[in-house]
């Protein structure tokens, strides 16, 4: 029997898949435009930007808007090859859970 | 009834439902999230005020420069506006193809109308109903690209008024020039406004609140 693919843990967090699937649409996104999108708490999002950021998933990026300060994210391509490889395992287990 | 687990010890549901959040988010992302309406009813009050104007004062062959100028400035101040104010949205290859349209057009149009101006030829029938078919052509194209038909309606408003100017009496060109810019530009952008707040209220289907 073939032996069945592991779900990698950064990636298969609700609130991390959810930023995921959000940042690998548009070229960079800002934390306010995630936690809009996502509905989290600014405490939450922020505890899980840095989990992805720190696998190396996101990459962050300070910056003003006038005076305003913004905080903006980009998928890395080894966020973009941790959700590919997501998504096959995912496929592999709904075709083997049954 | 427990849904049946794998060897790793999550269950079924729980794969299906990551398969749900993310098709929602990736739907969600891809989505153009800009508001541009404003832009419309601010040009289509531009060119509305820049007629009465000139309409008032026919020989001043500095009303339109002026007016032209001034919605530049409000429309630059607006969009600076609502940077600071933090509402930046994800910026995806839709919108950047939806702005670009429309910035070359600006561009287009700009290039068109300036020796117009200073030739004193802006009333020839012909520069209208080419104005006509940039604004038609922007709005086609930006239709295609969103799939958006009501989009689409207004391009062949523009054209059909392009292409009216030229069998029309004199006279009636300024009355399409009014309808195109109330219906066109005016409405579209009261439209698109309502649909942007309706869809910024909307509460996101699968919206994740829950911690990791």
């Amino acid at each position: 029997m073939p032996e069945l693919p592991e779900l990698d843990p950064v990636v298969h967090g609700k609130l991390r898949l959810a930023v995921l699937s959000l940042l690998i649409g548009v070229e960079a996104a800002d934390f306010t435009w995630l936690r809009q999108k996502t509905g989290s708490t600014d405490g939450n999002l922020g505890a899980q930007m840095l989990k992805l950021e720190e696998a190396g998933y996101v990459a962050m990026e300070k910056r003003f808007a006038g005076r305003k300060p913004q905080t903006l994210y980009r998928m890395t391509p080894a966020g973009r090859q941790a959700l590919a490889a997501y998504v096959a395992a995912l496929k592999q287990l709904l075709g083997t859970a049954l | 009834m427990n849904s049946p687990e794998t060897d790793n010890g999550i269950t079924r549901d729980d794969l299906v439902q990551r398969v749900a959040l993310m098709e929602t988010m990736i739907a969600e992302g891809r989505r153009n999230t800009g508001r541009f309406g404003w832009i419309f009813i601010l040009w289509g009050m531009v060119c509305l005020g820049g007629i009465g104007v000139s309409y008032l004062l026919p020989r001043s062959y500095w009303v339109w420069p002026i007016i032209i100028a001034s919605g530049f400035v409000i429309q630059f101040a607006g969009i600076a506006m609502r940077r600071r104010s933090g509402n930046w949205t994800g910026e995806n290859i839709k919108s950047r193809s939806v702005a670009a349209v429309w910035r070359m057009m600006g561009i287009a149009i700009i290039l068109y109308a300036a020796p117009a101006i200073v030739t004193h030829t802006i009333h020839q029938i012909a520069y209208i109903a080419a104005i006509f078919m940039f604004l038609g052509m922007a709005h086609a194209t930006s239709a295609m690209i969103l799939r958006w038909k009501a989009q689409g309606v207004v391009a062949g408003l523009w054209w059909a008024g392009g292409t009216a100017t030229y069998f029309v009496p004199r006279d009636y060109v300024i009355t399409i020039y009014v309808v195109e810019m109330v219906c066109c530009m005016v409405l579209f952008g009261v439209y698109a406004m309502m649909l942007e707040r309706r869809r910024a209220a909307a509460p996101l289907q699968g919206q994740v609140q829950h911690h990791a």
